[in-house]
């Protein structure tokens, strides 16, 4: 068992908001990049959602980094040296990596988001017309997918952040990286799910999308098994008695979608909507056992 | 005239009078955390944003109704290859032309990543500034070529410091003579940790009583890239291609 | 300190015995350190300093000692009693020594006996000895030779007295009223009334059985000590004992030290750089405080205070000065005590002291009553106080029995407090519980500047006197207490000028030749008391140019030189800087740095540390030794004749200042026995295994019952526990309440309880206790430690409650505590007693209870 004599750095709320929101941003933009590139139309009116929904996921990410920062109005230090003027890039600092990434993730979000709406009819500026038009075609699509890769690693790198320290627990697995990645996904596709029940024309897209969710929800089991694993006895600290609840919050967000969409009749009520309901909280539940339990 | 330099602590010299801790307060002007009793001799506690050295009181039995009473004046290793600096994302952490390990204080905007990844729990984060704050091995003072603070009023010279060369020398000869006099299980902290520390340590019992990881748990947070983002690339790919699959089944499946 | 701080690290083993230095005395404890550390140092072949802990607590001292013996609070004299009679059995002592240098051949008078706890001369009604019967047997033909030869020395206007620095600049002949009583000496130590034989059988009782059954130390590690304690007979091995108020806070303090002190007179370690009995000083001017007569009962320079009846200075000087009893002791102090003493006056009273009024001997007080610490209490008590000025001192937190201090306090009418800050004395009567309408007493608080808000001189336990300047400027209306002093003396003069008043004449008389009559500046008062030449006006080098006729003066003749033409020697500062030149010996001494008294000696007693022919004992640590060539005696300061040759027949003893010219292994100095004995602390757990019919001392004073008030002792039925109080490194007594950074480090006050005791009354780190004596309680956290184990004593296990003393309703914890720190006072405990010589307080030895709060 490996020993640690470090203190926490008391990462809280802000940094659970901020996690819970990345990998949903990212989830979403590579979802809704793949529904567009899969090519059936019917699916255009949630991959659309999926954008307007990365959008201000994305927005409020860094405020809440910021925020959590003892000195917020430097959160450009991030990026630039303050004393050199040079730019800060280690690539050996998943923070400073995430930093770019989310800056650049957030351009082609900004973009993607742009288009949506201009295609969702909800604006006609010229400026909107002119980037849907400069994204419709094999630009755009090759624009989606570079943007789904940045979308990736922010959904990805927090748990890399994570191990990338001294930290108890964190520390001592390589499986966060991963875990965090399909929760996102998982919770991308549930939050579409949810949305686009709300469209007539989108039955069959959620129904893709509970399949895909049951896919990443499979993945998280398999990281879930790893992060064990790979933690052996030092796992025992992240079931304390105050964390137990969540964790029966995360299980039922992983067995939810395996469970309740298969009973789903075609009335397609309840159950479904439950299910990516639990998913959302499960993703969530994750996240604060997860930076809570390893620090305190 | 950039030097190397280095503290030697033995702990077998400290009486535990905490002139140190006192010193660096005052030079430092860190007015230190509102008083508290923590049932013991030791009412600091741990290193951190106010204490920059933390005298450790350890109180073992001996067997036969004897008991131990080891003291150890715990600072910032300065260590040459830095966990905190690692990870820093606004490069605040710099390398002085002293070869310590500095926070500027106008750099940092407090995201506390070296706070997660520094191993031996020495900086802390001061509310107040909301700066990441650590020993500054007195830079100040270095720069005008006094000794540090702590180093200057420890009156047993358990403290000693000087070049970091200079320091491993009299560390061994020490070592040696402890080894002579009997003293079997007295041991040097520090050569071999984290590329060589800038602060080393005599201890008389393994490592994890002084709350230090030993040599073999002694690892940089860098370690934990490759895997972790491998991981992620795995899951990434087969995210990418369930999805695809998923949606590439038509109809009503 | 016999010796002083830099040469402990000569030492080849330390017995620290009733001190803490790591806690108390820390920087000086970096002396111990190096000797550790030095291979050359030690018992055998060397390989470090070997140290010793003799202490109830294991300590932060303990931690880095080779050995701690747990004894039980209050039993060193059988500690060291069981040492000295190992030596003595095993032959371990330094005999040539013994013989030569002590007064081991010295034959006591008939009639000297110890028999049940009592030597001879004991009144029971008086609860004193007449110490006649503890007297040396005369030698009348010596005294005869002796006279001749006085004769002699006087015809050829020569003799070792005149030569040189130290020597008194006029003859050796005795001046009326220094008493000559020559000795009856067997120099084979074989007479059954010599001190030496007398002594063996005072000490055969206490074997290494004994020893453990009075202090709790087990056998087998009384031995262990035992062994390497014996091994410092040998000339090339030399010990040094380090005490302090362990040994001093007891009822029979002065002859726990004064045991510790003949062990060191047999091993020969007197007088030698490495060795001596070292005394750990109190605050940073204690020594000062003490040479110029904080204690009542003597004069600046330890003259004696006269006493009622004694007419004129042949009286004083008769019944004061030490008595000559051997021809080849110098007596220096007993030869020039009259010197001393009119210089003194004469300093005091200017062109009033003339030898028609016997130098105004009559304007000092004979006080009839003691008036030692606990006495002005004890006589406030008794409403016979009017005021108290206290200046830099706490009265309530001192204790002891502080809250019988503090009924005191309220019994005066007045009670000015000279302060910086606010104390528990000048807040004694609105304190925690107090209602200020019940106390009249009138309460000036008087702000007076820190030490460190002005300037003048500390001296240290080593003896140096050392010149300090102003570090900040006073504070607010600060007043130095020098100022102060000087201005209530002006005005009270004016007053008896104006209004007249009983025996005004010392308070006219008194000099008071200051630039600024109401603002003395410390450099004239250095100047003052270093003392003047009144015939050239010039400050004196050397109290040995000191007269009895009024041509010269002395504010403190032990400081007579500190001050010459040449400047104020305290301001030297020649150190570390160049050991090859301000160090040549390589010994430490330090000539140039600063200056100690007396004469800047700085290992006193040092012609013992050479054998007759003046050669070194220990080549390697020489202390000062005879260079033939050049006729004198080279190294430290000579304590001695610098030019007299050893093997002259006219050759003084090595301990020029003692009557008999050598160490006293037996003295009638002391009240309470010319040997140490051991007695139990006033409150003990057990009866005294020596004599269990006079268990504790027979002399000590019982102010409570003396003056008729209940008794306030506790015993071991309703008190099963020992308690005894200490000091941490953190706080500075009481006053370090006030410092924020201090009061971090040791936020709130506590007591250290056993584990044992711990588990039977479930006590767990942090909850709170009471502990309570007779006398009172207190109410604080609990700290439990396997650091205070058990002594095993009389087969049964006692446990001690530790009590740092530095807490009180006053300061940064006690305000932020809501009961205003009520029950924080550690002389709430501690029993009103105090040593038979001294009347210093038991503060380190009493029976408590406690109980889980
Ligand atoms: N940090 C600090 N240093 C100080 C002071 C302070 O307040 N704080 N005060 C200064 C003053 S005024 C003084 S007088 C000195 C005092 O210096 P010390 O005498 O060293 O101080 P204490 O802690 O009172 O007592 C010393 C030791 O005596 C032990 N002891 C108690 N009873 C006995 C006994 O019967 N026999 C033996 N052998 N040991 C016993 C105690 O456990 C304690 O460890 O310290 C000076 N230095
Ligand atoms: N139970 C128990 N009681 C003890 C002891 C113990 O060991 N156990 N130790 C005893 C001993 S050895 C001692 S010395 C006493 C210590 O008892 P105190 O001497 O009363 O303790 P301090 O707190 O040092 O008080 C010194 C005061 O002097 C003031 N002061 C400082 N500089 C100056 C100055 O220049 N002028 C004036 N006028 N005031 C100044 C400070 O503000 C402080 O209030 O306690 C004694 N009481
Ligand atoms: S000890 Fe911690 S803070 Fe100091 S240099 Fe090493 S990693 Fe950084
Ligand atoms: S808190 Fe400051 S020093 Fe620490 S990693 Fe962040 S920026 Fe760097
Ligand atoms: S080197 Fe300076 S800053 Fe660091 S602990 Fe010592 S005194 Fe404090
Ligand atoms: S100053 Fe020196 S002796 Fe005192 S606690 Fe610090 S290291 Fe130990
Ligand atoms: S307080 Fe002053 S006297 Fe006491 S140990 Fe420290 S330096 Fe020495
Ligand atoms: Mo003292």
């Amino acid at each position: 068992m490996p020993q640690h004599f470090v203190a926490p750095p008391l990462w809280a709320w802000y940094i659970v908001w901020y996690f819970f929101l990345g990998g949903l941003a990212g989830g979403a933009y590579l979802l809704g990049t793949l529904l567009r590139l899969n090519g059936d139309p019917r699916d255009e009116g949630v991959a659309r959602l999926a954008f307007l929904v990365a959008f201000p996921a994305v927005v409020i990410c860094p405020i809440l980094l910021t925020l959590d920062l003892g000195h917020p109005l430097r959160f450009w230090h991030m990026l630039i040296n303050s004393r050199t003027g040079g730019l800060n890039f280690k690539y050996w600092s998943p923070m400073s990596v995430g930093a770019w990434a989310l800056l650049i993730f957030s351009f082609f979000v900004t973009v993607s988001f742009i288009e949506a709406l201009f295609g969702a009819g909800w604006t006609r500026h010229s400026a909107a017309r002119s980037i849907a038009g400069g994204l419709s075609g094999a630009f755009g699509h090759l624009f989606m997918v570079v943007g789904s890769l940045f979308g990736l690693f922010v959904a990805g790198y927090t748990g890399v952040l994570l191990s990338v320290s001294n930290q108890p627990v964190w520390s001592d697995t390589w499986a966060l990286g991963g875990l965090f990645l399909a929760s996102g996904l998982s919770v991308a596709a549930a939050t579409l799910a949810i949305l686009a029940r709300s469209r007539a024309d989108a039955v069959s897209t959620e129904r893709k999308l509970s399949r895909a969710d049951r896919f990443f929800v499979v993945l998280e089991i398999l990281l879930l098994a790893a992060f064990f694993v790979t933690l052996g006895t030092l796992a025992g600290r992240l079931f304390a008695p105050r964390w137990i609840v969540l964790w029966v919050l995360v299980a039922l967000g992983i067995v939810a979608p395996l469970v309740l969409n298969r009973v789903s009749g075609p009335g397609r009520l309840g159950s479904p909507g439950l299910a990516a309901f639990l998913v959302l909280l499960g993703g969530l539940a994750l996240r604060i056992v997860l930076i809570f339990g390893a620090q305190m | 005239m950039a030097r190397t330099v280095g503290f030697f602590t033995d702990t077998t010299l400290c009486i535990g009078c905490k002139a140190c801790e006192v010193a660096c307060k005052e030079w430092n002007q860190l007015p230190g955390h509102d008083p508290k009793f923590l049932d013991s001799f030791d009412n600091t506690g741990q290193l951190d944003d106010q204490n920059w050295r933390h005298v450790q009181f350890i109180e073992r039995s001996t067997g036969n109704g004897g008991v131990a009473w080891s003291m150890m004046s715990d600072v910032c290793k300065h260590c040459s290859l830095a966990s905190c600096m690692e990870v820093c994302p606004t490069n605040a952490i710099i390398r002085t032309e002293f070869d310590t390990v500095y926070i500027q204080p106008d750099v940092c905007n407090g995201c506390r990543d070296c706070i997660a990844a520094c191993p031996y729990a020495v900086i802390g984060f001061n509310e107040k500034t909301g700066l990441a704050q650590k020993c500054t091995f007195c830079y100040g003072r270095l720069q005008n070529n006094l000794t540090p603070a702590c180093a200057k009023v420890c009156p047993t010279q358990s403290i000693k410091f000087g070049e970091l060369s200079e320091m491993r020398t009299v560390a061994t000869a020490r070592l040696q003579q402890l080894k002579a006099q009997g003293v079997s299980d007295a041991q040097l902290y520090g050569e071999k940790e984290y590329g060589g520390l800038h602060a080393l340590f005599l201890l008389t019992d393994k490592p994890e009583a002084y709350k230090l990881p030993s040599v073999e748990n002694a690892v940089l947070p860098s370690r934990n890239n490759a895997r972790g983002y491998l991981a992620s690339v795995v899951t990434a790919v087969l995210g990418v291609l369930g999805a695809v699959v998923a949606f590439r089944q038509r109809g009503e499946g | 300190m016999t010796n002083h701080w830099r040469d402990i690290r000569h030492a080849d083993v330390i017995i620290i015995n009733g001190a803490n230095p790591a806690e108390a005395h820390p920087v000086g404890f970096q002396w111990f350190m190096q000797a550790k550390l030095d291979p050359k140092r030690g018992i055998g072949s060397g390989g470090g300093a070997k140290m010793i802990h003799v202490d109830p607590r294991f300590t932060r001292t303990s931690a880095v000692c080779d050995i701690h013996a747990r004894l039980r609070t209050g039993t060193d004299a059988a500690f060291f009693g069981g040492l000295i009679n190992y030596v003595l059995e095993k032959n371990l002592i330094h005999h040539e020594y013994v013989r030569n240098y002590t007064n081991a051949s010295f034959l006591v008078k008939e009639g000297y006996g110890f028999h049940e706890g009592l030597f001879s001369g004991y009144d029971p009604a008086k609860r004193a000895y007449d110490v006649s019967t503890w007297a040396y047997e005369g030698d009348a033909a010596g005294q005869a030779a002796f006279e001749r030869t006085q004769q002699e020395i006087a015809a050829h206007g020569q003799g070792p007295a005149r030569s040189g620095q130290a020597g008194a600049g006029k003859p050796a002949a005795p001046k009326v009223g220094a008493g000559v009583a020559i000795a009856k000496r067997d120099m084979q130590l074989e007479h059954p009334r010599s001190v030496f034989q007398l002594m063996r059988k005072h000490y055969a009782r206490y074997t290494p059985e004994m020893v453990t059954a009075i202090t709790g130390i087990p056998t087998q590690q009384f031995l262990e000590i035992a062994k390497i304690v014996g091994e410092c007979g040998r000339p090339d091995k030399v010990m040094t004992i380090v005490y302090a108020v362990g040994l001093t806070h007891h009822t029979t303090g002065g002859q726990m030290i004064r045991s510790a002190a003949l062990l060191q007179l047999l091993l020969g370690n007197m007088g030698r750089p490495g060795g001596g009995m070292n005394a750990e000083r109190g605050h940073a001017n204690i020594q000062g405080n003490t040479d110029h007569a904080i204690s009542w009962e003597i004069l600046p320079g330890y003259l004696r205070i006269p006493a009622p009846g004694q007419k004129n200075l042949n009286d004083y000087v008769s019944q004061s000065a030490p008595k000559k009893f051997d021809a080849n002791s110098w007596n220096f102090f007993g030869t020039n005590y009259r010197n001393f003493m009119v210089s003194l006056l004469k300093g005091w009273y200017g062109d009033a002291a003339k030898p028609e009024n016997e130098f105004a001997f009559d304007f000092i007080p004979k006080p009839s009553s003691n008036s030692s610490w606990i006495s002005i209490y004890d006589q406030a008590l008794k409403g016979k106080m009017q005021g108290v000025v206290l200046s830099g001192m706490t009265a309530t937190s001192i204790g002891p029995d502080a809250n019988q201090v503090m009924q005191a306090l309220a019994n005066l009418k007045w009670l000015a407090v000279m302060d910086p800050l606010p104390t528990t004395s000048s807040e004694f009567w609105r304190r925690p519980g107090a209602d200020p309408k019940s106390i009249q007493t009138e309460v000036f608080m008087i702000p007076t500047t820190h030490w460190i808000e002005k300037d003048g001189s500390f001296v240290n336990s080593g003896r140096w006197l050392q010149w300090k300047e102003q570090v900040i400027p006073p504070h607010g209306e600060a007043r130095h207490d020098h100022w102060v002093l000087a201005e209530v003396f002006q005005r009270v003069k004016k007053l008896y000028q104006q209004q007249g008043g009983k025996f005004p004449d010392p308070l006219m008389a008194l000099t008071f030749n200051y630039k600024d009559p109401v603002k003395p500046e410390l450099d004239e008062l250095a100047k003052e008391i270093n003392g003047y030449d009144l015939t050239t006006g010039q400050r004196l080098d050397t109290f040995g140019k000191l007269k009895d006729d009024g041509t010269t003066t002395a504010g403190d003749w032990i400081y007579t030189g500190s001050y010459p033409e040449a400047g104020n020697l305290a301001k030297r500062r020649a150190g570390v800087q160049d050991p090859a030149k301000n160090d040549p010996t390589g010994l430490g001494f330090y000539h140039n740095w600063a200056w100690s008294w007396p004469l800047n000696r700085r290992v006193m007693y040092n012609r013992a540390s050479a054998d007759l022919d003046g050669k070194p004992w220990d080549p390697t640590r020489p202390g000062i030794q005879w260079d033939a060539a050049q006729k004198k005696w080279v190294g430290d300061v000579p304590d001695y004749p610098p030019t007299m040759e050893p093997r002259s027949p006219k050759a003084w003893g090595p301990f020029i200042m003692n009557g008999e010219g050598v160490g006293r292994l037996f003295s009638a100095s002391m009240l309470d026995g010319p040997f140490p004995e051991h007695y139990e602390p006033m409150e003990s757990p057990i009866e005294n295994p020596l004599h269990p019919n006079q268990s504790e001392s027979p002399v000590a004073f019982l102010y409570d019952k003396a003056a008729g008030r209940p008794n306030r002792f506790g015993t071991v039925k309703e008190y099963p526990y020992i308690a005894t109080s200490y000091r941490l490194t953190e706080h500075e007594h009481y006053v370090t309440q006030h410092v924020p950074h201090l009061v971090g480090l040791q936020p709130y006050p506590f007591v250290e309880v056993p584990v044992d005791v711990a588990k039977e009354k479930g006590i767990k780190s942090g909850d709170r206790v009471r502990v309570s004596s007779k006398r009172g309680k207190l109410e604080v956290a609990a700290i439990v430690t396997p650091r205070l184990g058990p002594v095993e004593v009389g087969g049964k296990k006692v446990y001690h409650i530790g009590i740092p003393i530095h807490w009180g309703f006053v300061g940064i914890a006690a305000d932020r505590d809501p009961t205003r720190g009520a029950n924080w006072l550690a002389n709430a405990l501690t029993p009103f007693v105090g040593d038979a010589n001294s009347r210093t307080p038991e503060f380190k030895a009493f029976l408590v209870n406690i109980e889980k709060i």
